[in-house]
C-alpha cells in the first residue's frame, strides 16, 4: 500500500514536470498576447505525435527531442502570423480562434496519421529500485529533462537579451515600443516559444502515455488548472502549481477513483479563481 | 419599402419556410432532411444561449455544454423514475437546467473575460467527470435511454414523436416560442440593461444597474434555454448521454453563435443551419470535415465577425438606403457601428 502510494505520489512528480513545460508555454502567451490558447493541449499532442513518427523513422529519440520543438518554433511562428495577429484586436475571439485551429490540427493528425492510439518504446529501457518499488528508468529521465528545460527557461528569460525583451513587452508593451522593442515581432516570437514548449513537452511524455490525436484534450485542462491556480502570468507560480497540482492527483488517485482526484483539482481550481483570481502565489512575486 | 419592412418581410417569409418544412422536403424526396431540420431547431438553442450570454450581455461562456447535459438527464431520468409524460418531463428538464444556471452561475457571473470563459468551462468540466463517474445513474459515455409519452392525447387521438411530421411541429412550436421570449426579453427595459452591461459595465452601475444581479439573470435564462434544447435533444434522440456535457459542445455551440453572427436575435439559428447542413453535405464525401469547419470558424472572427446575421444586415441597408453625400455617409457609418449588428463585434474590442 505504502509502495503504491509512493509510486503516485512519484508519478504525479514525473508528470507535473512536464505539464510545467507545458502550461509555462500557455502562461507566456497569455501574459504576453492575452491570448487564451485553447488549441494548446493540441500542440502537446503534435509533440507526442512527431516523437513517435521521427522516433521510429530514424530510430533516434534524442533526434526527435531535438527536431521536432524546432518545429514547433516555425509551426508557432506561422500559426501566429496568420491566425492570431490579425484576430488580435479581438482578444477574447482568440478564443475561438484557437478552438477552430484546435479542430483543424486534430483532424489533420486524425487524417495523416489515423485514428488508433499506439505506444512508444522507452528509447531507455529498464527499472531501477526506489524505495522498494521497481521503477522504470525514462519516467525519472523524463522528469529530469523537464527540469533541465525549466531551468532553461528561466535562464533564457532572465538572463538573455530577448528573454528581457519578452518580460519588458510583458510588464507595458507601450513603454517597450518607445524603448525601440519590435513588439511585434517579440510578440511572434513569444507565441512560437509557448508553442515549441508544448511540443517538447509531448516529445518528452511520448513514451509515457498514449499517442493519438485526442491527448490534447486531456492535458488542456491540467494546463489551464495549473496556469489558473498559479495565477494567469505568473510564471514560477504555474511551475509550483503544475507540480503541487500533479502530486495532489497522484495521491487522490491512490485511495480513490481518478475522474473523483481531477473533479477535485478542478473544484479546488475554482475556489481558488473565484476567491484569489491572481493565484494562489499572487502577492508572493508581485 | 424600407429595411424595417423589409426585415419583417423577411421573418414572415422564414416562419412560413419553417412551417413547410415537413411538406416541402419530402416532396423533393428528401424525408431525411426533415429530422436534419428538427436537429438544427433543438441546436439553434442551445447556440442561442451562448449568443444571448456573448451578444447582448457580452459574456463569453464556454460551458453551456453543462445546462444542455441537464437537459437531457432531467427529462430522461424523470420519465425512467416517475413515467411522466411528454411536457412535465420537458418543465423538469429546463427548472433543472436553470435551477443548475442558478447554482452555478452565482459564482460564475462575479467574473468577466477570460477568467468567465474558464470558470464556466470548469464548471461543466466537473460536472461532466461526476455524471462519468457516477454510472449507476447517469449511464456515463453510454447514457440512458427511455421510451418518449405521447404527446397529447385526447381520446382518440394520440399524437407521438414516432411521427417525424409530429416531432418537427413539436419541436418547432417551442423553439419559436423560445425565440419570441428571447425577443421580448432584450426588447424590454431588462434588455437593455443587458446592452448597457455589454457597453460599460462601470457606467452602467454608474446609472443604477445592479451589475451582479442582471448577469446573473441573464446568464439563468441562457441556462434555462440551453436547458429546453437539451431537453428537446432528449425527445429527439430518445436518451441521454454524459458525452454531451463535455466542452466540445459548448465550444461547437460558440462556433454557430459566432457564425450566425453573436448580437443578433435570429443568428444562432442560421449559424446552427448553416453548419449542420454543411456537416451533412460534406461529411459523406470528406471524413475529416472538420478541418473545413475550424477553417470557415477562423476566417469568420478574422474577416467577418458579425457573422452571416450581420452580412445580411448590411445587405439589407445597401439595398435601401439612398446613397447619401460625404458627411451623412460617416454618420450612417457610425450609426451602422453603434446598432445591432455591430454591437457584438464592438464589445468584443472594448473588453480588452
Amino acid at each position: 500500500m505504502n509502495e503504491l502510494v509512493f509510486a503516485l505520489a512519484v508519478n504525479g512528480l514525473v508528470w507535473g514536470l512536464i505539464i510545467a513545460l507545458i502550461a509555462l508555454g500557455l502562461s507566456i502567451i497569455f501574459g504576453l498576447l492575452d491570448v487564451i490558447n485553447v488549441a494548446h493541449g493540441d500542440f502537446f499532442m503534435l509533440g507526442t505525435v512527431g516523437g513517435l513518427v521521427v522516433a521510429t523513422s530514424t530510430g533516434s529519440f534524442w533526434l526527435a527531442l531535438a527536431v521536432v520543438p524546432l518545429i514547433g518554433l516555425v509551426l508557432g511562428a506561422v500559426i501566429e502570423r496568420m491566425v492570431i495577429r490579425p484576430t488580435l484586436r479581438q482578444a477574447s475571439l482568440t478564443i475561438v480562434t484557437t478552438f477552430g485551429l484546435s479542430m483543424i490540427i486534430q483532424e489533420m493528425v486524425r487524417a495523416i496519421y489515423g485514428p488508433q492510439p499506439r505506444r512508444m518504446a522507452a528509447p531507455i529501457e529498464g527499472t531501477v529500485p526506489l524505495f522498494g518499488i521497481d521503477y522504470e528508468v525514462y519516467r525519472i529521465c523524463a522528469a529530469v529533462f523537464a527540469a533541465l528545460f525549466l531551468v532553461a527557461f528561466f535562464l533564457f528569460l532572465n538572463r538573455t537579451k530577448l528573454g528581457t525583451w519578452i518580460r519588458a513587452v510583458r510588464h507595458d508593451p507601450e513603454t517597450a515600443t518607445t524603448l525601440g522593442i519590435p513588439v511585434a515581432q517579440v510578440s511572434g516570437f513569444t507565441f512560437a516559444l509557448g508553442t515549441a514548449m508544448a511540443l517538447l513537452g509531448g516529445v518528452i511524455a511520448a513514451p509515457i502515455t498514449t499517442v493519438e490525436f485526442r491527448t490534447g484534450v486531456d492535458v488542456l485542462p491540467f494546463c489551464f488548472m495549473a496556469v489558473i491556480i498559479g495565477g494567469l502570468g505568473n510564471l514560477q507560480g504555474t511551475v509550483a502549481a503544475a507540480i503541487m497540482l500533479a502530486v495532489l492527483e497522484g495521491l487522490v488517485t491512490s485511495v480513490t477513483e481518478p475522474t473523483i482526484a481531477r473533479i477535485v483539482s478542478l473544484a479546488f481550481m475554482s475556489v481558488v479563481l473565484l476567491v484569489r483570481p491572481h493565484g494562489l502565489f499572487a502577492g508572493a512575486t508581485r | 419599402m424600407t429595411a424595417a419592412y423589409a426585415r419583417a418581410l423577411a421573418i414572415a417569409v422564414l416562419i412560413v419556410a419553417l412551417l413547410a418544412v415537413p411538406f416541402v422536403l419530402p416532396a423533393f424526396g428528401a424525408t431525411f432532411w426533415v429530422s436534419i431540420a428538427t436537429e438544427i431547431l433543438i441546436w439553434s438553442l442551445l447556440a442561442a444561449s451562448v449568443n444571448l450570454l456573448l451578444g447582448y450581455v457580452g459574456l463569453l461562456s464556454f460551458g453551456q455544454a453543462l445546462y444542455f447535459g441537464i437537459g437531457m438527464y432531467g427529462v430522461a431520468l424523470s420519465i425512467n423514475a416517475w413515467n411522466v409524460g411528454f411536457w412535465p418531463a420537458l418543465a423538469i428538464g429546463i427548472v433543472a437546467a436553470s435551477v443548475m444556471a442558478l447554482l452555478t452561475g452565482v459564482f460564475a457571473v462575479r467574473l468577466t473575460w477570460h477568467y468567465f470563459a474558464i470558470i464556466t468551462v470548469v464548471f461543466s468540466l466537473i460536472f461532466y467527470f461526476a455524471a462519468m463517474s457516477m454510472k449507476g445513474v447517469t449511464g456515463g459515455d453510454d447514457g440512458v435511454s427511455f421510451s418518449p409519452p405521447p404527446v397529447l392525447k385526447l381520446g382518440e387521438l394520440e399524437l407521438t414523436l414516432v411521427d417525424a411530421t409530429t416531432q418537427y411541429y413539436v419541436v418547432l412550436g417551442v423553439v419559436l416560442a423560445c425565440y419570441v421570449l428571447t425577443a421580448l426579453i432584450v426588447n424590454s427595459p431588462l434588455g437593455l440593461a443587458f446592452k448597457a452591461i455589454r457597453e460599460n459595465d462601470r457606467r452602467a452601475a454608474l446609472i443604477g444597474i445592479n451589475v451582479y444581479r442582471t448577469r446573473l439573470i441573464a446568464f439563468v435564462i441562457a441556462g434555462a434555454l440551453a436547458g429546453t434544447s437539451g431537453a428537446l435533444f432528449a425527445f429527439f434522440g430518445r436518451y441521454a448521454s454524459a458525452s454531451y456535457m463535455f466542452y466540445h459542445v459548448s465550444g461547437e455551440a460558440v462556433v454557430w453563435a459566432i457564425v450566425g453572427g453573436a448580437g443578433s436575435l435570429l443568428g444562432p439559428l442560421f449559424g446552427a443551419g448553416a453548419l449542420i447542413v454543411f456537416r451533412e453535405l460534406v461529411s459523406t464525401l470528406w471524413e475529416h470535415y472538420l478541418i473545413a469547419v475550424g477553417a470557415i470558424t477562423i476566417c469568420v472572427v478574422m474577416f467577418a465577425p458579425r457573422g452571416l446575421a450581420g452580412a445580411w444586415n448590411d445587405a439589407l441597408r445597401l439595398a435601401f438606403t439612398r446613397i447619401p453625400d460625404e458627411p451623412a455617409r460617416r454618420d450612417a457609418f457610425d450609426r451602422r457601428n453603434a446598432s445591432e449588428g455591430g454591437e457584438a463585434a464592438a464589445i468584443i474590442e472594448e473588453k480588452r
